[in-house]
């Protein structure tokens, strides 16, 4: 808190955000012509206005206005906030719903799969390892150089694409990059 | 209002705060730094429009018409939230209507699949529930005191009211760390709102000290009153959430009653009414509860401890034919054995309250008058006196 003993508008003892008023000194009584007896007054006779909260909190008058600002009507603030919460169930609900007709579509697929052809169903049940390498791929990379085996290592299908461009406010200063090729990692 | 009003309980006595708050804003124009000339510099009369904190008086006795809380526009966003309650509260009455049509045809089939009703039951008074349980109107009325018990919603809202804020844990802690529970019985696991209410006490002096009305007072849990107040035997309030009728025993016992041949403490039974009809649309406070074993009022025995002094409300699965106990044999009572005799299951439900009391001078009056017995006093045995044969002859020959 800055404080500032003598203020070029004149009035004296302020402090941040309190006027000072000593109390303890009579009207025509407060006189700047001894700062240092003025502070020792100020020290001695401390400022009494309450009407500002204390500085650690401890009691709080302007909370309540505050408040009443904030919130005019609590029943109007738990109106909407029931609304809300069941207006986002509806979607959540909608989510789900529409997730478990997924689902079931698809193990009504695998089913009839199964039926139909039991060696496809089994292809179609097979997890995938992604860091598989097929025997293409082990033949090529013993004649790549390291940048070119870190990039076939590091590129795992199912995993965010490396060269999705992240948005930006403003283009790219080199324009469209025509020339780019996408790299090929060698499958089987 | 401050906006932390929440629905006051009304099993809890709360102690009512200032009715008024003065807030003084006093700023004024050298408040302002040079730092902080962002701000405008305003010169504000000294405004104390008091913010009020004490709740309105609203309840069945002063009734109010609900209004809406802020008029039409000002808030964009509570405008738009009672359509969409109301829409979803339309969309759920035609589920309800739905799922009615469905248990009358499932009812009609010649073989109804009575675990399927079940279930198509149960959903319909939950969907009943939610369609209506979003409004602000009801949930308002049910706040103050003007809640329909006949419709689902308000029992809904005030069964929530007694678990969620406060009212049923103050009980179940009382009861607990009271050690009711293990002492009167193994458990107990309240389904409705006992509330029991005992005259205030009667100042001895001035104007007061002749005969006056009794003022009844909610007792809290666990409280302590004086055996002048429990003379005349309780006005029980309760609050039922199930809508049909179904009927309850009342016991009054104290687990604390000194047994001193065992020198050890026994139960007495103080009141014992069975067969009580409750619902949620039954008289209150409870009638006629003094006709089977009446009501001995509390007398705790000088020298003793406090007692505690257990109601429980026991729901019975059907009438019951039980002998009225005698004044003179109401000491030793089993409340266990009770219940294992009658079929009282105390996993279904009921309710409990408990208070407690100490000896005072209104206790040898009910002696006198009502119990016609000796009054005992309890105390220690008299230590022996080691020098009783020394005392009075000479020491030095």
């Amino acid at each position: 808190m800055s404080v500032s003993v003598l203020k070029l508008n004149g009035s004296p003892f302020q402090l941040r955000g309190l006027v000072t008023r000593l109390y303890s000194t009579r009207k025509g009584e407060v006189s700047t012509s001894d700062p240092q007896k003025d502070n020792i007054r100020r020290y001695l006779y401390p400022p009494n206005i309450r009407n500002k909260a204390t500085p650690t909190g401890t009691w709080r008058p302007d909370v309540a206005r505050a408040l009443q600002r904030a919130i005019p009507s609590v029943q109007a603030h738990e109106t909407i906030q029931r609304a809300w919460l069941l207006h986002q169930r509806h979607i959540r609900k909608k989510r789900d719903a529409e997730l478990q007709r997924k689902f079931n579509c698809m193990r009504q697929a695998m089913q009839e799969l199964e039926e139909i052809d039991s060696r496809l169903f089994r292809e179609a049940n097979k997890q995938e390892d992604p860091r598989a390498r097929s025997l293409v791929e082990v033949e090529a990379l013993k004649s790549m150089s390291e940048p070119e085996k870190r990039a076939v290592e590091s590129r795992v299908r199912g995993l965010f694409p490396r060269e999705l461009r992240i948005p930006t406010d403003t283009p790219p200063k080199n324009g469209w990059p025509h020339e780019w090729r996408a790299f090929q990692r060698p499958l089987a | 209002m401050l906006s932390l009003r929440h629905a006051k309980p009304r099993a809890l006595g709360f102690v009512r705060r200032n009715a008024t708050k003065q807030v003084a804003l006093a700023s004024t124009a050298a408040d302002a730094d040079s730092q902080s000339s962002g701000e405008p510099v305003t010169l504000q009369k000294k405004q104390s429009r008091a913010i009020r904190t004490r709740r309105p008086r609203i309840s069945l006795q002063h009734p109010r018409e609900w209004n809406r809380p802020l008029a039409f526009g000002v808030l964009p966003a509570f405008d738009e939230a009672l359509k969409v309650i109301k829409e979803d509260s339309m969309a759920l009455k035609d589920e309800v209507k739905a799922l009615e049509g469905a248990i009358a045809r499932e009812k009609e089939a010649p073989q109804p699949d009575q675990h399927a009703l079940r279930v198509l039951e149960d959903k319909l008074r939950i969907l009943e529930v939610q369609s209506e349980v979003n409004f602000p109107q009801v949930r308002w009325k049910c706040a103050n005191g003007m809640a329909d018990m006949s419709k689902a919603v308000d029992r809904h809202l005030l069964e929530q009211r007694w678990r969620k804020e406060g009212a049923l844990d103050l009980l179940m802690e009382r009861i607990h760390q009271m050690n009711v529970v293990p002492d009167v019985l193994p458990d107990i696991h309240p389904s409705l709102d006992l509330r029991v209410n005992f005259p205030r006490v009667k100042s001895t002096t001035g104007p007061q000290a002749t005969v006056s009305k009794a003022v009844y007072e909610h007792v809290e849990p666990g409280a302590f009153l004086l055996p002048e107040q429990t003379v005349e035997p309780p006005k029980i309030y309760t609050t039922v959430f199930h809508p049909e009728e179904r009927l309850y025993t009342l016991l009054m016992i104290d687990p604390d009653f000194p047994d001193e041949t065992n020198q050890t403490f026994q139960t007495y039974l103080h009141w014992l009414q069975p067969n009580i009809p409750l619902s949620s649309v039954s008289p209150s406070p409870m009638p006629n509860l003094n006709t089977h074993t009446a009501y001995i009022p509390p007398h705790p025995q000088r020298g003793t401890a406090y007692h505690r002094y257990t109601i429980l409300l026991l729901p019975q699965h059907s009438r019951l034919s039980i002998h009225m106990v005698a004044k003179d044999k109401r000491a030793g009572f089993d409340v266990r054995a009770f219940m294992e005799q009658h079929g009282l299951d105390r996993n279904g439900g009921g309710g409990a309250h408990m208070w407690r009391e100490v000896w005072s001078e209104g206790v040898p009056a009910v002696y006198k008058d009502i119990l016609k017995t000796a009054e005992p006093k309890f105390g220690r045995m008299p230590r022996a006196d080691r020098y009783g044969d020394f005392r009075g002859k000479k020491r030095y020959v």
